[in-house]
């Protein structure tokens, strides 16, 4: 079942915090952020995040396709991995 | 042998069911379809004459159906979107490989097609030290 219209776009609160600071800075230096079940809204449009995924953080820049989104999505969490040798060469197959 | 909406060639089938071979139309539509033309769905697609034909070409392209090309196009969109913004989802596109989270250890053939064995690829700088 889907989440109801009335509550609106889940976004983390001490996320959506950064993003009005970021917002009323006009900064464009990357929002750090472990909230990756936060949804994308209009308002992310144009910001750099950088979204952990257990490990590491990923650089995430949000455009307007991505809206409705969570942040998760664009910040895999595991390896994908291929049989055999890794060459140059097996590569451009 | 009759043609509605462009290149669709129903046979000699009823008219419910024939209808059914237009790209995004299948049972359901179908019916809405001919009860909207006031059409018999017991009727041959071929013993349909021109009036029929055109009031059911009518009921389609009034019902806002998205048929044909422009449906295949719209489908293509979806996944170029996915694929575009490098979603999870539209990387498991890009793939090949189940996209709803089913399991890929065994199974998956759908998507991932024929089994494949591969064997040993051996790295040509193995003996050189280099990896």
């Amino acid at each position: 079942m889907g989440r109801s219209i009335k509550k609106g776009p889940f976004v983390d609160q001490h996320l959506q915090v950064k993003i009005d600071a970021a917002k009323a800075a006009k900064s464009k230096t990357p929002i750090k952020t472990w909230s990756r079940r936060s949804m994308i809204t209009p308002d992310f449009v144009g910001l750099t995040f950088n979204v952990h995924n257990g490990k590491i953080f990923n650089p995430v820049f949000v455009t307007e396709n991505m809206v409705g989104h969570r942040l998760g999505e664009f910040s895999l969490t595991r390896t994908f991995k291929k049989h055999g040798a890794h060459t140059a060469k097996a590569e451009a197959k | 042998m009759a043609r509605i909406v462009g290149v669709e060639i129903p046979g000699e089938k009823r008219i419910d069911i024939a209808l059914r071979y237009i790209y995004g139309i299948g049972p359901s539509n179908a019916k809405v379809i001919l009860a909207k033309a006031q059409i018999d769905p017991a009727l041959r697609a071929k013993d349909l004459n021109e009036q029929q034909l055109s009031q059911i070409v009518h009921a389609i392209q009034d019902g806002k159906y998205i048929i044909e090309g422009d449906l295949r196009r719209e489908l293509g969109m979806n996944l170029k979107r996915l694929q575009g913004i490098k979603c999870y989802r539209g990387i498991r596109h890009l793939r090949g490989l189940p996209v709803r989270g089913q399991r890929t250890s065994t199974n998956a053939r759908t998507r991932k097609g024929p089994r494949k064995t591969v064997g040993v690829q051996r790295n040509p700088n193995a003996k050189t030290g280099i990896h």
